[in-house]
């Protein structure tokens, strides 16, 4: 950013000539007037902008509501009312125990998969992070197939009458939709655990478990205090599960929800998801700042060593175990998704069908197919892009206020999708007017452009950027920053070097940002159901009313179709990207000279 | 091992630029701790100079050289080259060129097409481009090696490709960041060689900065010692090893032994008589230390010679007895005990039987025009 005068006048006064003297002591401090690269500021001037229109417009506009008459009396409820405390009461419960099981279980498979050793590693970890590209309704829908009222485990296999509703459902389905999350960053902190500390404690006499208490557990606090604030968000933030299973365990998302798509009572809606805002914002903040901080992990360059994994029967027989039925339990559940799409009603009248994927395929099911992909697909470059942009901004070209623009890209994410979802919906359902003139069209509801398609677009940048902007951090961080100052010196302006040096250097972070990019559109729904239209449909979205239709066939054919659309074009992006020329300098020669 | 004639036809007829820095203060931290990292720097670099800026780390230097690059920008002062000022040019579009520490190749090019980025980003033609960045290879000699990717280089190799590729942008002004300090001790020394012929022979004005001495001494035309983000002297390598401004120089640049002086008089233009080691002599002084109250007299290791002494004398005066002698092969080193303390004294090509042992009683003598009287601090 531009450093300008600070002292009154000192912009543009001449500077002491050279060899003319001047008293050190008696110099009043000017402040010389600096002009950087313009095409940099330029840059910043334009994401700022954007982050503005994509986050900041909408959060405003939400917290103008629910401070304002209607929503100042709901606000006031929550402490008044027992029926609103209940529901705050609940969230909160339902956001400690997701984070509490989500972080063990996460645990769990990191450790495994990083400290024993056994066969099938490798699929263990992709079926670990099937969640994560998993649409929302998939894991609530086959859970109430399969441990419902009338579950084909529950009562067929064991004649159990369980009442999945409530929390014990949300329980269960959010914790495997959500462990994933915790056992990424488990992953990752144990991989990077220099392995002669544990070499040392076992050169002092330490035994294999004395070393797992005393060195491996404490060392990875920061890790289970950053993952359980991050499930804990994730929970409380969560829509889609709880209107499906929710039954009458009321959240603050749900009820938000109804507050504005059956009450048609706005203010309280924003009433309602500025109390999740707080917490969500407040932990995002904690642990981004503060746990990660407190990280004990060493990057100091490579390990010295290499850990050695456990073999022994009663360090893994029992943790296997654990493990494997957990992953039977995920694969139980996806294989009812895929199977459920090709029977008549699963568990009911399991005649085999082709009549679901018919339905997709024709009239309305197909045109939600086809909108969404176009639209997380358009959606995909702008944030895989934007998140770069941001990332290389905070980490190599911006000295102060960097800071604050890495929290304007990380909003996004950290806002819980009802806050964006009813933001959107209240800010663009209206023509931007200024004094008489139009300046921007009504973008979101029925009557907008394009049939609301831009403010989907935009919900799916906002949610889906942040990921890309985080991996961008992580991948320029690890690149000399010398490398930027070269550029520069040889003449190039800041966006010449970011497409010239920056982007083909952290290609692996650009195609992650955009893969998740792709995948997040495509399974988003709380922001997604505020605003999706009739002229514009999601598949999200319509798989919440297939669910509440009872047509679980139909629910299930949308996700299973939804999957394959995700791999796909994660996998044709792979291909492209590396197809692409110029990934690699040509070799001429393969002999390394001395 | 550089080809001379190609880096001539290379640099044709640029014009080295001339630099000034005046009054330049660097402030880092907000309200609350503030450092001054460059305080007051005054300095003109004529066109054709090799400059080095030379201190210990956290004195100022590299950050003065960032300011010259436009990387940070100057709390105050002004950066003139050729006359127009520098500070409202952003980086890239400053007529010079960087040699970074940790070479800075663009790992995801080859050698010729990072010779070949900055020409690329001045839109020329690519015949011109082609030829240009032959020259700048061949200059270079890595004409062999211009397909391949940084990362099969050696570290003298990728040196060589990040010269060519600033050389290649014909600055008027080569900024060098510690070069060599990634390079082992034998290929160092040569590069240092190699870069000081082609600077003279092209004529680039150049800044350097090192930590290291002797690589300030091999190449510079002048050093700029720096300390506390100041300069304590800019003189030729000679004149700072022979007349440092202070104790401090002295002290950075080479070995020196201080003795305790007493200042007698001033005997005319940068004379003193003494009173050092209980004898009176004549030295060379600098201006402050003629009027200075407390002095020191510096006189180099190297200017000192010993002559066996008769066993059990007082240590006294030049009179004192060797506590450590550690032979080198082409030097011997001693450490002398003497009434004033401790003192370093070098013998170069020793005859072997003649080297004295730990214990032995000498008698010590030193030139005393290469002495030289500074102020003490």
């Amino acid at each position: 950013m531009a450093v300008t005068g600070l002292a009154p006048g000192a912009a543009g006064a001449a500077p002491p000539a050279a060899g003319a003297p001047t008293g050190r002591r008696g110099r009043v401090p000017v402040r010389t007037v600096v002009r950087q690269d313009p095409v940099t500021l330029a840059l910043v001037v334009v994401v700022v902008a954007i982050l503005v229109v994509l986050v900041v417009l909408p959060l405003a506009t939400v917290l103008v509501r629910a401070v304002s008459g209607a929503g100042a009396e709901v606000l006031i409820s929550m402490v008044t009312s027992a029926v609103n405390r209940k529901i705050i009461l609940n969230t909160v419960i339902l956001g400690v125990v997701v984070g509490l099981t989500g972080t063990v279980v996460g645990f769990l498979f990191a450790y495994a998969q990083a400290r024993l050793k056994f066969r099938g590693k490798r699929l263990l970890h992709v079926i670990a992070l099937i969640p994560i590209v998993s649409p929302p309704f998939a894991v609530a829908t086959a859970s109430i197939t399969l441990f419902g009222r009338n579950g084909i485990i529950s009562n067929q296999l064991l004649g159990q009458p369980w009442n999945i509703y409530g929390l014990p459902g949300l329980w269960l389905v959010l914790s495997i939709s959500f462990f994933p999350v915790a056992y990424m960053n488990l992953l990752g902190m144990l991989r990077s655990l220099d392995p002669s500390m544990d070499e040392a404690a076992q050169s002092l006499g330490a035994s294999k478990w004395h070393i797992f208490r005393t060195v491996t557990l404490p060392m990875l606090i920061p890790g289970f205090a950053s993952s359980f604030l991050l499930l804990f968000v994730e929970a409380i933030a969560d829509l889609a599960n709880p209107l499906v299973l929710g039954g009458d365990f009321t959240v603050l998302a749900s009820r938000a929800y109804i507050a504005v798509t059956g009450e048609y009572n706005v203010p309280a809606g924003s009433a309602y998801s500025l109390v999740l805002l707080l917490p969500a914002v407040t932990v995002f903040l904690v642990q981004r700042y503060w746990v990660a901080q407190r990280s004990t992990v060493s990057v100091t360059g490579k390990p010295s060593g290499r850990v050695e994994l456990l073999r022994g029967f009663w360090g893994r027989v029992p943790l296997l175990t654990v493990v494997g039925l957990i992953t039977a339990l995920i694969l139980t559940i996806y294989g009812t998704v895929v199977v459920g799409g090709f029977v008549q009603l699963l568990g009911v009248n399991n005649t085999p069908t082709l009549a679901h994927y018919q339905y997709l395929l024709s009239g309305i099911g197909n045109d939600a197919i086809i909108d969404t992909t176009l639209l997380a697909l358009a959606a995909m470059p702008i944030a895989g892009v934007l998140g770069m942009l941001v990332a290389w901004l905070v980490v190599q070209r911006l000295r102060r206020g960097r800071g604050l623009l890495d929290f304007l890209g990380m909003l996004g994410l950290a806002v819980p999708g009802t806050v964006i979802g009813i933001g959107y919906a209240i800010t663009f359902n209206t023509p931007l007017e200024i004094g008489g003139v139009r300046l921007m069209p009504a973008l979101a509801g029925g009557g907008a452009v394009f049939g609301g398609a831009i403010a989907i677009v935009m919900v799916f940048v906002a949610r889906s950027m942040p990921a890309g902007q985080r991996s961008g951090v992580a991948a320029l961080q690890q690149i000399d920053p010398a490398i930027d100052e070269a550029s520069t010196s040889l003449g190039a302006s800041g966006l010449e070097t970011f497409r010239r040096v920056t982007l083909p250097l952290i290609r692996p972070a650009f195609l992650a940002g955009l893969t998740y990019a792709f995948a997040r559109s495509m399974t988003t729904v709380s922001p997604i159901i505020f605003i999706t239209t009739p002229h514009t449909r999601i598949m999200t979205s319509q798989i919440l009313s297939e669910v509440d239709a009872g047509r679980f066939g139909n629910a299930f054919a949308f996700c299973t179709m939804l999957i394959v659309i995700v791999l796909v074009v994660m996998g044709l992006l792979n291909l492209l990207i590396r197809l692409l020329p110029g990934a690699t300098p040509a070799m001429a020669t393969k002999e390394i000279s001395a | 091992m550089t080809d001379l004639a190609a880096a001539e036809e290379l640099a044709g007829t640029t014009a080295a630029g001339r630099l000034a820095l005046a009054d330049v203060t660097k402030v880092f931290g907000s309200n609350g701790e503030q450092v001054r990292a460059v305080d007051g720097v005054d300095l003109t670099i004529e066109p054709g100079e090799f400059v080095t800026l030379l201190g210990p780390s956290g004195c100022g230097k590299t950050t003065t050289l960032r300011m010259i690059a436009g990387f940070e920008s100057p709390s105050s002062g002004r950066i003139v080259l050729d006359g127009s000022d520098m500070i409202s040019v952003p980086p890239n579009r400053r007529p010079m060129a960087m040699v970074f520490q940790s070479y800075a190749l663009f790992p995801h090019l080859t050698v010729r097409q990072n010779v070949a980025y900055g020409l690329n980003l001045r839109k020329l033609p690519a015949a011109q481009i082609e030829e240009e960045v032959s020259l700048a290879l061949t200059s270079m000699n890595l004409l062999k090696l211009a397909d391949r990717a940084p990362n099969q280089l050696s570290g003298g190799q990728q040196q060589r490709v990040a010269l060519a590729r600033a050389m290649v942008m014909k600055p008027k002004v080569l900024l060098f960041d510690e070069p060599l300090s990634n390079l082992d001790a034998k290929l160092r020394e040569q590069m240092r060689l190699e870069i000081r012929r082609l600077q003279r022979r092209l004529g680039i004005t150049s800044v350097y900065v090192t930590h290291d001495q002797s690589e300030a001494m091999a190449m510079s035309d002048r050093i700029i010692v720096m300390n506390g983000g100041r300069i304590e002297q800019a003189a030729p390598p000679d004149e700072i090893y022979r007349r440092p401004a202070s104790v401090f120089v002295a002290d950075f640049i080479g070995r020196a032994n201080f003795l305790p002086a007493t200042r007698v008089e001033s005997t005319g233009a940068g004379t003193a008589r003494v009173q050092v080691l209980g004898e009176t002599v004549e030295v060379p002084a600098h201006p402050d230390a003629l009027t200075a109250d407390d002095v020191v007299l510096m006189v180099r290791p190297e200017s000192i010679t010993l002559t066996a002494a008769p066993a059990g004398g007082e240590i006294r005066g030049r009179h004192g007895k060797v506590v450590a002698a550690v032979f080198y092969g082409e030097h011997v080193e001693y450490e002398l005990e003497t009434e004033t303390g401790n003192i370093l004294v070098v013998a170069s090509d020793p005859d072997v039987d003649a080297i004295f042992a730990e214990g032995a009683d000498v008698s010590l003598q030193f030139a005393s025009d290469r002495a030289w009287l500074l102020r003490q601090p």
